[in-house]
This record gives C-alpha cells, sequence and structure tokens, in this order.
C-alpha cells in the first residue's frame, strides 16, 4: 500500500483506486474493462457524487388527488421528482374501468441498470415481485397476511355488534 | 327451389356465350361424357386426394387468380378518401413524363390494392405462470404488467396480470389489444371498439352500401385473426352475398377476401352469374378455376380434370355440375 495524505496528490489517489478497481474487476468477475461499452460504474468513479448510487425508484406525477408514478432512474441524492437519467416505466395506482392498475416496465433497460449497480426502492422491488421479474417481496405476503387479519377482525367485531342488537330487541 | 332459380339464372347468363360458340352436337356429347365418366369417379378419388390438395388463401397461385380476378379500375381506386380540402396541384409534362406518371400511378394502385390476410381464428390464451395462494388478499385490483421494450415485435411481449387471488397469468388477447394501443398507439384505433361494429348499426351502414367503409374500419380497429374482425367480415360478406351487391367491392382490395369467403362456403353462383352479365368471361373463369383449385373433391374440379378442360369449358361444367352447397348449420 502506498503513502497517501500529505505524499500524492487527489488526482493521484483516485487514479491508484481506479486501478485497484480494475484490477478487482477483471479478476473477480472476469470482466476486461477496456474493451466493454461505456458503463456507468456508479458506486466506485463518481467524483463529485462521493457516496451516492443510482436508484430506480417512483416519481411522483399526476394532478390533486389523482397521483402517477414515472419508474424512473435517478440518482439517489436528487429531488424525488426532479432531473432523472432515464424512465423506465410508469404505475398508475387508481384502478380503471376494468379493474386494473396499469404497470409498465421496460425490462431491457431496467436489467442494464441493475448491472450498473442501481437499487430499487421497497416499491418499486415489489412491483417487479408481483411481476414475476424478481422474486417476491417479503413486505408483499406481510401485508396480505395483516389485511386479511384485520378484515376477519372487523368481520367478527360486526357479527357481534349484530348478535348485541339482536339480543337487545 | 333457391338452388333451382340460382342455377337456372347461372345457365341464362351463361347460355348467350355458349351459343354463339359451340354447336348441339358438341354440347350432346359432352353431356353424354359426364353420365358415363360419373360412376367411377369416387373410386378414383382415393388415388386423386394424394395428388389434389386443397390450396389455401395465402398460396402464390390463388393471390395470383385473386388479384387478377378483383381488377384495375383507376377510377375506383383512386376514389378521393375524405382529407383537408388542398388546392389542385397542375403540372405541365411531355408524352413520356405523362406515360412515367400513368406507370407510377398503375403501382401505387396495386399497392393500395394489397389484399388483407385472412388468418384462422386466434385460439384463446390460458397459460399461468405462477399460483401464490399466500398473496390472496392483497388487492382488490388486477395489477397489469407490460414490458415496454422497444425492439420486440407485439406479438412476442409480455403482458402478463397478477390476479386478486394471487394468480400470475397472461393476458388474453383482448386484454393485449387494449394494452398495446395504450402504449404503442396506432393511428385511427380505439381502446374500446366503436358502436359502428353493433348488429344493428351495421345494417344501417349495409343499408346505405357501405361496405367498403365498415370492412375498411374493421381492418384498421381489429386484429386479423381476432374473433371480432371474422365476425364483422361474415356479416359483411352475407349483406353482399344475399343482395348480389357484388360490385361494390369490385376494383378494391377487399375483393379478393369476399371471392375467398364464397369459394370456402361453396356459394359462387350469385357472383359468377354477375361476372357474366358484366362481360368479365375471363375473370369468371379464372373463378372456376380457383373454385376446383380449393375444393378438388368437388364433382366440378374433377370433371375438369378429366376432360382437361379449359376457359368456357369450365364454365359448362360448373354449370352441368353445380348443387345446392350443404347446408352450414
Amino acid at each position: 500500500m502506498s503513502v497517501h495524505g500529505n505524499c500524492g496528490s487527489q488526482d493521484e489517489i483516485w487514479a491508484d483506486k481506479v486501478k485497484k478497481i480494475k484490477v478487482v474487476c477483471e479478476m473477480k468477475l472476469k470482466i476486461d474493462t477496456k474493451t466493454r461499452a461505456m458503463v456507468h460504474l456508479s458506486s466506485l468513479l463518481l467524483r463529485k457524487y462521493h457516496g451516492g448510487h443510482v436508484a430506480i425508484r417512483l416519481a411522483l406525477g399526476g394532478a390533486t388527488n389523482r397521483p402517477f408514478y414515472r419508474i424512473v432512474a435517478a440518482y439517489n441524492k436528487r429531488s424525488r421528482d426532479g432531473k432523472y437519467i432515464e424512465q423506465l416505466g410508469s404505475y398508475d395506482p387508481l384502478p380503471n374501468i376494468y379493474n386494473e392498475k396499469l404497470v409498465s416496465f421496460n425490462f431491457d433497460r431496467i436489467k442494464y441498470w441493475m448491472g450498473c449497480g442501481a437499487h430499487p426502492t421497497k416499491p418499486v422491488a415489489k412491483l417487479l415481485g408481483l411481476a414475476g421479474f424478481f422474486p417476491l417481496h417479503p413486505m408483499t405476503i406481510t401485508e396480505a397476511e395483516r389485511r386479511i387479519k384485520s378484515e376477519a377482525k372487523t368481520q367478527k367485531e360486526e357479527e357481534e355488534d349484530e348478535e348485541e342488537k339482536q339480543a337487545e330487541q | 327451389m333457391a338452388a333451382r332459380c340460382a342455377g337456372r339464372a347461372l345457365s341464362r347468363a351463361a347460355r348467350s356465350v355458349i351459343n354463339a360458340e359451340y354447336n348441339r352436337a358438341a354440347r350432346s356429347q359432352t353431356v353424354q361424357r359426364l353420365t358415363c365418366t360419373a360412376a367411377p369417379g369416387s373410386s378414383s378419388s382415393g388415388q386423386d386426394a394424394d395428388r389434389l390438395k386443397a390450396v389455401q388463401f395465402a398460396d402464390a397461385e390463388v393471390q395470383d387468380i385473386l388479384n387478377r380476378i378483383t381488377g384495375l379500375d383507376l377510377n375506383k381506386v383512386f376514389q378521393p378518401v375524405k382529407q383537408e380540402l388542398k388546392p389542385p396541384k397542375y403540372r405541365l409534362l411531355t408524352d413520356t413524363q405523362l406515360e412515367e406518371a400513368a406507370h407510377k400511378a398503375g403501382t401505387q394502385a396495386k399497392k393500395l390494392l394489397k389484399m388483407p390476410p385472412v388468418l384462422p381464428e386466434r385460439k384463446p390464451i390460458e397459460e399461468v405462470l405462477c399460483e401464490d395462494k399466500m398473496l390472496e388478499g392483497m388487492d382488490k385490483a388486477k395489477y397489469v404488467f407490460t414490458d415496454i421494450t422497444y425492439n420486440i415485435p407485439h406479438r412476442e411481449r409480455f403482458i402478463v396480470v397478477r390476479e386478486p387471488s394471487g394468480t400470475l397469468r397472461k393476458a388474453s388477447w383482448e386484454e393485449r389489444d387494449r394494452l398495446l394501443q395504450v402504449y404503442f398507439p396506432k393511428n385511427e384505433r380505439k381502446l374500446t371498439p366503436p358502436p359502428m361494429f353493433k348488429e344493428e348499426n351495421l345494417k344501417v351502414m349495409f343499408g346505405q352500401n357501405r361496405h367498403h367503409a365498415v370492412l375498411n374500419y374493421c381492418l384498421v380497429q381489429f386484429e386479423p385473426d381476432s374473433a371480432e374482425f371474422k365476425r364483422v367480415h361474415a356479416l359483411t360478406y352475407e349483406d353482399i352475398e344475399k343482395n348480389g351487391k357484388y360490385n361494390l367491392l369490385w376494383s378494391t382490395r377487399l375483393f379478393g377476401g369476399l371471392v375467398w369467403h364464397l369459394i370456402s362456403s361453396q356459394r359462387i353462383d350469385g357472383l359468377l352469374s354477375d361476372m357474366l352479365q358484366r362481360d368479365r368471361v375471363h375473370d369468371a373463369e379464372s373463378l372456376v378455376h380457383l373454385f376446383n383449385l380449393a375444393h378438388p373433391q368437388s364433382d366440378s374440379a374433377l370433371q375438369a380434370q378429366q376432360q382437361q378442360a379449359s376457359g368456357l369449358e369450365l364454365l359448362k361444367v360448373i354449370i352441368l355440375t353445380y348443387q345446392q352447397p350443404p347446408l352450414v348449420l
């Protein structure tokens, strides 16, 4: 390990890091980083945006009492509805006349961004799990169970209320 | 009764042609030949079946014949379509340039006359990808996931539906058509089919003789192998056949489909008599030839094969052997 800090300038430190990362990549992942096309190794080479990453998340749009989400690849620290890198799909949370919630995914580009090291957020991971692209998210199953329990509870309460009313009468 | 009338009409129309060319002796000879060869026809049909297979709509020969029958009436092909009003453009051309322009108009007309395909009806999609009982109470609405990758043909696109019961299944054809129109809209196609395609409204259109408009709109709105497409086309063709309005579709790209529908149901008598009345004898001959190709087991086909008939003899054969088509229940 070379001596850092006062001896080398920031550029030299960075060049050093990049060299090591490239060697690691070539050894572990067996990728030839020179002949590959330009890949956004986002978690490693962002000089101005140190510590950030690309996220695949829902950006809110629409109007009052009418939400509409765009599934978007954007830098983590950007605002939710601000400038994004690429739109990867859409999600309409309100069901239409056929009782369907329309979701669209550009799976080709999602695979690319996942390969570049993008992190999907929880709602996006849930939707992808429902679509069958990811394995089912555990929270989806937990929410389903919770909903069943609460519905059973409210049904029981209603039945008890009715019995009490009938008993009073 | 209807068969007799049809047969009489056919023979009336054709007699003018036959009497002009052939004398009575030739006619009596053909009648004798028919009676002699009627019996062994059934025994040789087994051998014929190997050689003569019924042709399909998409075969080159069939398309060739249908294109020839459709005709090329430039006035009707380039009929003014409702468009924005633009002032007419005048150009000064030499004779050779005029010929070239006419030639170009001919090729353009051929492009406009390209026949829409006749495909077998599509089978419903019933594939279930996954059954997750543990997701049962998750939501009351379905989730429909569409793949919007740009480079895939629409037929191979993944469109899946997650039901509230937890099953992940492929979307049905109607859902597919609707969602593809949402994400990849085509010009002039609506999400829900317009009320024009209901029975009562179709009758109104037929009353106004606007069959070509109905069929063109149907082509735009529905996929060629969907049930709706076939239903509308069948209704249109039935109406044309009932009222003998074959000339409405002549020289349009919809004529081939009409001819094929009539041939498949073996009811070409009306069309044949209409053609002969309008002095389109060559078209009538091609029509009979196509009928023999499509139904190689029918009487007229077998006898035409035995006599090596061509041209007007084909017409005689079919007039003499025409039968009421089997009732389709």
